[in-house]
């Protein structure tokens, strides 16, 4: 072997959505782009629910869905089902603003997914070297220059790095853009199966006319076992995800095992019979930033652009992650690019990055939604409380026959204010609206 | 120079196996696609000999386009040149049809550059068979020693090799003559871990794609569908069967051990009408 060294125009550390997503933009304009993946391929090492937003995969593809993507439903329903410990309320929307052109939201299986959105960035020019650590950076004058892996002669140069090695975030630790190791107060660890069961025995079961209608549900309520958390239950063609996310440090209070969350929730009286006679294709666990802006790193530094779930970039009330992380990677490609042409990779230089986020609804948003993370877990009645009185008050108002009225009504009142004094609810209300509009 | 061959196969990952339920048949697809883990050590031991004694070595698998990629992964431990077999034609082929193909483009390697030994892998996590190395092995009229842990010597000057099986009571050392085959167990050599630069040079590298028609001329009645006698009615593990009893030369001293092992074999009803059948 010769003892050149190994010199690209810009490196991205990991393969995922947002590294896929940036060696894209970056190729696409000449570019010489490494991506540097650990997994046997990209997405081996990838999980999620979960829907992808074709406002993103468009984005970057406007001929998107001309490329037959590998995707597996479109999602043509999705709201929240609030369980009790027996009952279940479903509030979702079909229809009207759901059925858009294209839809909205498709759901994914990220194991096929992520190797498909690599190689379109191959066909850009990129080039992926996978099954390769990243360990640490090189550095000249105190700038990275380059990174380090775990191979022999593995070093690779570069005069830009953009780092998209999703949560579990060292690197970006290691450059000191953020202080600390992930939060567990901040974590939230999701455990899902993915459940095989035939296409039709699913639609029957969901009421979808065929396999070209699906499903993104986000589950409240008995799913976490009061904790700070949320459940999911996601339509792929013949199979089901189902799923629970709740943050590492409410697991370690109650000594909950993450399994056993997950398996309470498939024997729920009401998603038991929507798994019946389905085989486990799929066991997984993985976690979730979210943070969201109380846990982002610093964006940028000499020589390096973070993206993605490095940089804590999802909404978790919203499912958004896998569009974050595609927006903020095209950003980055942009302004690696941009550095290139400037002939400038210092931190003022990528300070750009940070600004072009800032006009966009990814630090917006993030902005926004500062103060939700607290909010969940100082506010555990609405993991509990408020769904089981969703479930009373709606099964009481439709079952009251042949009682005065006035009485049914002061039930269901009864019902919420035997768990919750009014005042308190009313306020639990204003927490929440001010904890998403951000005030 | 020496000159090693392995033949590989790319195989789904069985440990990563799911099942549709509708039509109870493995589902391929998301199924990652990886090099049969045995032949993986296979060319692992080969690459070591081959750094060793200076030489060259080739792989070669019968397979779909893809299994470029399994090739790749060879170059990445140190194989020189990747032959792809691959053509629709071969669609379908059996443990019997996979080894004439196989044997006729190994017989095409060594008539360009002479091959002195053939590695295979002890079998395929998806076929299951072993019966791929021994068909090669004997249509090109190479001794085998199946279940090599070990390698012990390749003189190419004197034309032979050294090399350790295993068997169900212990090992063997056997001596071959070159050219010659094995198949090989996952003890044979560990996986090395690329350099980087060698990992790029393999991730870049296209092997040379061999057709039915080119440059080998496949008889078509020998591959494929047409090809494949086998009919596979039932599939199930098999019970395990007794271990062979073993006759100690130390203690019985060599006379009185064969004259023990022949007494226990003429004693054994279907060997002796075995015998008698010759007779
Ligand atoms: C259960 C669950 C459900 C979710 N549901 C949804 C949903 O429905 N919709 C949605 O939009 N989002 C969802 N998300 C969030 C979404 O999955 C993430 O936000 C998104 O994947 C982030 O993309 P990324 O590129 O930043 O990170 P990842 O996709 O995690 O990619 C990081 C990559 O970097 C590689 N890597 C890491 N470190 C190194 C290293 N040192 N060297 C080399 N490679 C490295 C990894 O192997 C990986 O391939 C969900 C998440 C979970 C866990
Ligand atoms: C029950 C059953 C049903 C099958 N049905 C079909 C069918 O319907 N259609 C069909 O196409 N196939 C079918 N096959 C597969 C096919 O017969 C075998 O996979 C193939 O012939 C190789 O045999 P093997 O996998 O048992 O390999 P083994 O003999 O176990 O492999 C031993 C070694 O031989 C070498 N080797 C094996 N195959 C190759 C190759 N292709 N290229 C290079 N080297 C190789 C490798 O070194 C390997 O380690 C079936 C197999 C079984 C067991």
């Amino acid at each position: 072997m010769s003892k050149d060294k190994l010199q690209y125009d810009v490196i991205v550390v990991g393969a995922g959505m947002a590294g896929s997503t940036a060696a894209a933009i970056a190729a696409r304009e000449g570019l010489n782009v490494a991506v540097i993946e650990r997994g046997v391929k990209p997405g081996s090492k990838n999980y999620f629910g979960g829907a992808l937003y074709t406002h993103a995969l468009v984005d970057i593809y406007p001929d998107f869905f001309d490329r037959k993507p590998p995707l597996e439903r479109p999602v043509t329903e999705t709201g929240f089902w609030f369980l009790s410990d027996d009952g279940l309320v479903k509030a979702t929307v079909q229809g009207g603003v759901v059925n858009s052109d294209p839809i909205d939201a498709y759901v994914a299986l990220r194991a096929e997914f992520d190797p498909w959105w690599a190689e379109q960035a191959v066909a850009e020019g990129a080039f992926i070297i996978p099954k390769t650590l990243v360990e640490d950076f090189l550095y000249e004058d105190g700038k990275v220059v380059g990174v380090k892996t775990d191979r022999p002669e593995g070093d690779v140069y570069a005069p830009v790095v953009i780092v998209c090695e999703g949560v579990n975030n060292l690197l970006t630790q290691k450059l000191g853009l953020i202080d600390h190791d992930l939060k567990i107060s901040k974590t939230a660890l999701a455990v899902k199966q993915m459940i095989s069961i035939p296409a039709k025995d699913i639609n029957a079961r969901l009421g979808l006319p065929d396999n070209n209608h699906g499903m993104a549900i986000s589950v409240m309520g008995d799913v976490s076992m009061g904790l700070a958390g949320l459940g999911f239950l996601y339509t792929a063609k013949g199979a089901l995800s189902l799923g629970v996310g709740v943050t590492l440090d409410a697991l370690q209070e109650s000594g909950i095992k993450p399994y056993e969350l997950l398996q309470r929730y498939l024997e729920h009286p009401a998603i038991a019979p929507l798994i019946k006679d389905g085989q486990m294709m799929e066991y997984g666990a993985h976690l979730i930033p979210e943070g969201g802006w109380t846990t982002m790193p610093r964006l940028y530094t000499d020589g390096v652009l973070v993206a993605g779930d490095a940089a804590s970039m999802v909404n978790a009330l919203h499912w958004e992650g896998t569009n974050m992380a595609i927006t903020a990677g095209k950003q980055a490609g942009l302004t690696a690019v941009e550095a290139h042409k400037k002939g400038d990779f210092s931190a003022k230089s990528l300070s750009t990055y940070q600004d072009k986020l800032s006009d966009l609804f990814v630090l917006q948003d993030m902005k926004q939604y500062r103060k939700f993370s607290a909010f969940l877990k100082n506010h555990p009645q609405f993991m509990d409380i408020y769904p089981t009185f969703i479930n009373d008050a709606l099964g009481m108002f439709f079952t009251g026959f042949g009682k005065p009225k006035r009485k049914l009504y002061k039930d269901i009142l009864r019902s919420l204010t035997s768990r919750r004094p009014l005042f308190k609810a009313i306020g639990d209300i204003i927490a929440f609206g001010r904890s998403i509009i951000g005030i | 120079m020496i000159h090693l061959l392995v033949s590989v196969k790319q195989v789904p990952d069985t440990t990563n196996i799911r099942i549709d339920p509708e039509t109870g048949s493995m589902i391929r697809k998301g199924v990652p696609a990886i090099l049969n883990p045995y032949d993986a050590h296979a060319v692992a031991s080969a690459a070591e000999w081959k750094k060793k004694l200076g030489g060259k070595l080739t792989v070669v698998t019968m397979g779909p386009p893809a299994a470029e990629e399994a090739l790749q992964e060879c170059i990445e431990m140190g194989a020189d040149r990747a032959v792809l077999v691959s053509d629709r034609a071969f669609a379908g082929s059996d443990t019997l049809a996979t080894s004439y193909v196989l044997a006729e483009a190994i017989r095409k390697i060594d008539q360009e550059d002479h091959v002195d030994m053939v590695f295979f892998g002890k079998q395929a996590i998806d076929g299951d068979t072993a019966q791929v190395g021994p068909g090669v092995a004997i249509r090109l009229g190479l001794p085998l020693v199946t279940y090599a842990v070990e390698i012990q010597d390749i003189n190419e000057e004197e034309g032979y090799a050294l090399i350790i099986r295993k068997t169900e009571s212990g090992k063997e050392i056997i001596k071959t003559k070159l050219p010659a085959a094995l198949t090989a167990e996952k003890a044979i050599a560990d996986i090395p871990y690329a350099a980087l630069p060698d990992l790029i040079t393999s991730l870049k590298y296209k092997p040379e794609v061999w057709s039915a028609q080119e440059p080998v001329a496949y008889d078509v009645a020998q591959i494929g569908l047409e090809g494949s006698p086998t009919m596979v009615a039932k599939s199930g593990s098999p019970e395990a069967h007794e271990p062979a009893e073993t006759i100690s030369v130390e203690e019985n001293g060599l006379a009185g051990a064969v004259e023990t092992a022949l007494g226990k074999m003429l004693s054994n009803t279907s060997v002796a009408a075995l015998l008698e059948d010759q007779q």
